[in-house]
């Protein structure tokens, strides 16, 4: 077995950098932090320009040709340089589904735009009373001749608002339920009757709730065969399980360390000298190293074939929720200030970071979700979920 | 970069893993807790050249690396295997670093077991880890690496105790001087790094098992008219168990590579292999006993061997929080003076 970092990664993170330092302003940053839209579309047209939306792609379809690990390298580098990446990193989803899926004629008109980073789709999967059961989806699709006329509603349909398309999934057969009968549509969000309204979270992000209200579709946007949307929405869902977004529990443990060093303690002694906070900042060190490892390894079995079952994407953001509450346990009264106060200690990290973790554990598949599949893959055991 | 094991390691592994499935059954396990070790066992163990495995090929070994004894130690782990492997692995491999040819021939052939006294006090103080059955240990005095005969008249019988280790005490001062100085304490230091990753290994092999023991018992048992698997309550620890023991054994993995390619990571990677497998064999095990309700707690179930061992094979090394701290110097650099 060999860990040694290929050489072309430190090349991948410098050019990240140098992109980082030329584009990603202070105002940049703050903007995100105050609308928590997901993405800038003004640096994301640059990250197509240098194929780094699609990074995965080849050159001539508007990629940068990289491979799994280079391309987690390079996002990594842009989102923990200040690049809001949930709005190019989330578009791939569906892209990536469409690329697999799609007719011709929407994959030509579709996926230049969206490697070129003018074109962003967000994801419709998740509604009101479904949740973790993403396939209780009730948002209607009726044909109508060429077209769908689609009524419902979704919620958590993050950058909705700057979007071009939701990739939406709909049951188009009455009475079908489960799995069956569904279809994805890919939905102009300029289209008349849908209405976008803004949810705030704690975490600094905006999310969305939008009704559709006899929504015209063409079904030249359909992706896949009619009432077959469960295969289409399974590999798009496995992708984000299995490529999930490296854990940002380095991130949290590496902002904690330097509160630590730079912050003193009651009694003036600085925080790092405290044998308490070394062992929880020890064990945060190792957290790190493992979701690090773990989500190095989907890309490794992804590139040969293997599945481990969704074992990272479950370790990495539990780590990352455990991380976040420890860093704030260690950095007490002065951790608690935002970002926008001054004299907040390493750029409010402490209170972004606990603010944001919590929902990592639930978007891409809630641990509880994710439990069940590791079991049932792993082990054998019987499914707990009721069978519709 | 490549995280898959060479066809030779795979080799490696299904060897040991058809050996100890063969040779340290539950049955033999349980007998040989009184006497701390299963000699038969040992050698198989020996007749298969184990002991030469990690060794250099002009001290007398196979030139394999720290990768394929934690394959070994991880088999072993597995089956709960009662012979010394960690530490007299990790001394043999001292030996040949210190040139030592003589006191390593009848290690590798297995009829000298030499072992180390992996303590911080004076080695008579100690209470060895592989006394009751080692000929001599390798200690650390402060000052130099020192080969310790086991006196005449010591015992060979095991201090009774929780994991079925082969503790005993030995009434001795000291013994030769191997090597001295810095050279001394770096080569010692090696050697407790490469305990602790394959105690790791070992702690890894034991919690697998004890998951399959749990989930499979948790398939087949009923209650309130369905398997008690189908509850989450019993099958999701199961889930977070299994992700930190794929994680482990890739820290074990990373820890043998950088060890044994001299990155400056290594014995960070080596602190952070051994509190992370320890504390997952201690949930694999608990949660595996727990599952199976008051059979667990009988004799007659096997589980119970892996609960106990979960424990008794970390602390035989370290406190597994206290090491966290040893990773914290590690990482971060030791505090600083009137810090603590």
């Amino acid at each position: 077995m060999d860990f040694t970092e290929p050489a072309n990664w430190s090349r991948i993170r410098n050019d990240a950098e140098a992109f980082i330092a030329e584009h990603v302003t202070r105002e940049v940053i703050e903007n995100e932090r105050r609308t928590g839209d997901g993405v800038d579309r003004t640096l994301t047209r640059k990250l197509g320009a240098r194929g780094w939306v699609a990074p995965t792609w080849p050159v001539e379809e508007g990629g940068a040709g990289l491979d799994h690990f280079e391309a987690s390298v390079l996002l990594d580098t842009l989102r923990k340089g200040g690049v809001p990446t949930i709005g190019p990193g989330t578009t791939m989803l569906p892209a990536n589904a469409i690329k697999a899926t799609g007719s011709e004629e929407l994959k030509a008109r579709i996926l230049p735009g969206v490697a070129a980073g003018s074109t962003l789709i967000c994801l419709g999967y998740t509604e009101p009373a479904g949740g973790s059961d993403v396939f209780a989806c009730a948002t209607r699709a009726e044909r109508d001749g060429d077209e769908w006329i689609v009524n419902g509603q979704k919620i958590f349909t993050t950058f909705a608002h700057v979007a071009d398309y939701c990739f939406l999934l709909t049951r188009s057969q009455v009475g079908s339920a489960g799995t069956r009968g569904l279809t994805m549509l890919l939905v102009p969000l300029d289209s008349p009757g849908i209405e976008i309204r803004a949810v705030h979270t704690m975490g600094y992000e905006r999310t969305n709730v939008v009704f559709y209200n006899d929504v015209r579709v063409a079904d030249t946007n359909r992706i896949g065969e009619a009432h077959q949307g469960f295969s289409v929405m399974r590999a798009a869902l496995e992708a984000e399980q299995n490529i999930a977004p490296s854990a940002r529990t380095r991130s949290i443990a590496a902002d904690a360390l330097e509160f630590a060093r730079t912050q003193p303690r009651s009694d003036g002694d600085p925080l790092i000298n405290d044998d308490i906070v070394r062992e929880r900042l020890a064990r945060m060190a190792m957290e790190a190293e493992v979701a690090d490892l773990l989500g190095l390894r989907v890309a490794f079995l992804d590139a040969d074939g293997e599945k481990p079952g969704p074992v990272s994407a479950l370790f990495g953001p539990e780590s990352y929720v455990r991380a976040s509450a420890a860093a704030i346990d260690i950095a007490g009264m002065s951790g608690l200030l935002d970002w926008t106060d001054p004299e907040a200690p390493v750029d409010g990290s402490m209170d972004a970071h606990y603010r944001s973790a919590v929902a990592t554990t639930i978007y891409g598949g809630s641990s509880e979700v994710l439990r069940s599949l590791i079991v049932e893959n792993r082990l054998g055991l019987p499914r707990s979920r009721p069978r519709r | 970069m490549d995280l898959r094991l060479t066809d030779e390691q795979r080799a490696v592994r299904e060897t040991f893993a058809a050996l100890f499935r063969k040779e340290s059954t539950p049955q033999r396990v349980r007998i040989a807790e009184s006497t701390g070790m299963d000699r038969a066992l040992w050698q198989s163990y020996a007749q298969v050249e184990a002991l030469g495995i990690g060794i250099p090929s002009d001290r007398g070994g196979a030139d394999g690396g720290l990768l394929e004894l934690a394959l070994i130690a991880q088999e072993a782990g597995r089956r709960l295997a009662p012979i010394p492997i960690a530490e007299t692995a990790a001394a043999a491999r001292l030996l040949g670093r210190l040139g030592e040819k003589e006191l390593l021939a009848p290690v590798l052939t297995g009829s000298n077991i030499v072992s180390l006294a992996t303590g911080s006090r004076p080695v008579g103080d100690q209470l060895l880890v592989d006394g009751a059955i080692a000929d001599a240990v390798l200690a650390f005095d402060g000052e130099s690496v020192r080969y310790v005969t086991r006196p005449d008249g010591q015992p060979t019988i095991p201090r009774r105790n929780l994991g079925g280790l082969p503790l005993a005490r030995w009434d001795v001062a000291t013994g030769r001087s191997l090597a001295e100085g810095e050279p001394a304490r770096g080569e010692f230091a090696r050697a407790l790094d490469e305990v602790r990753v394959l105690r790791a290994a070992a702690l890894i092999g034991l919690a697998e098992e004890a998951v399959q023991i749990g989930s499979e018992y948790a398939k087949v048992r009923m209650a309130f008219g369905q398997p008690i698997g189908m509850y989450q309550a019993v099958a999701h620890p199961f889930a977070d168990i299994l992700g930190a023991l794929d994680g482990a054994q890739l820290l074990v993995q990373k820890a043998c590579w950088a060890l044994d390619s001299e990155q400056d990571d290594g014995p960070a990677l080596a602190t952070m292999a051994f509190v992370f497998a320890a504390e997952t064999a201690y949930q694999a095990s608990q949660h595996s006993l727990h599952v199976h309700g008051g059979y667990g707690f009988t004799e007659e179930y096997d589980i119970q061997l892996y609960y106990r061992r979960a424990k008794a094979w970390t602390v035989a090394f370290a406190d597994p929080r206290r090491e966290l701290l040893v990773l914290a110097d590690r990482r971060f650099g030791p505090a600083l003076p009137g810090g603590r």
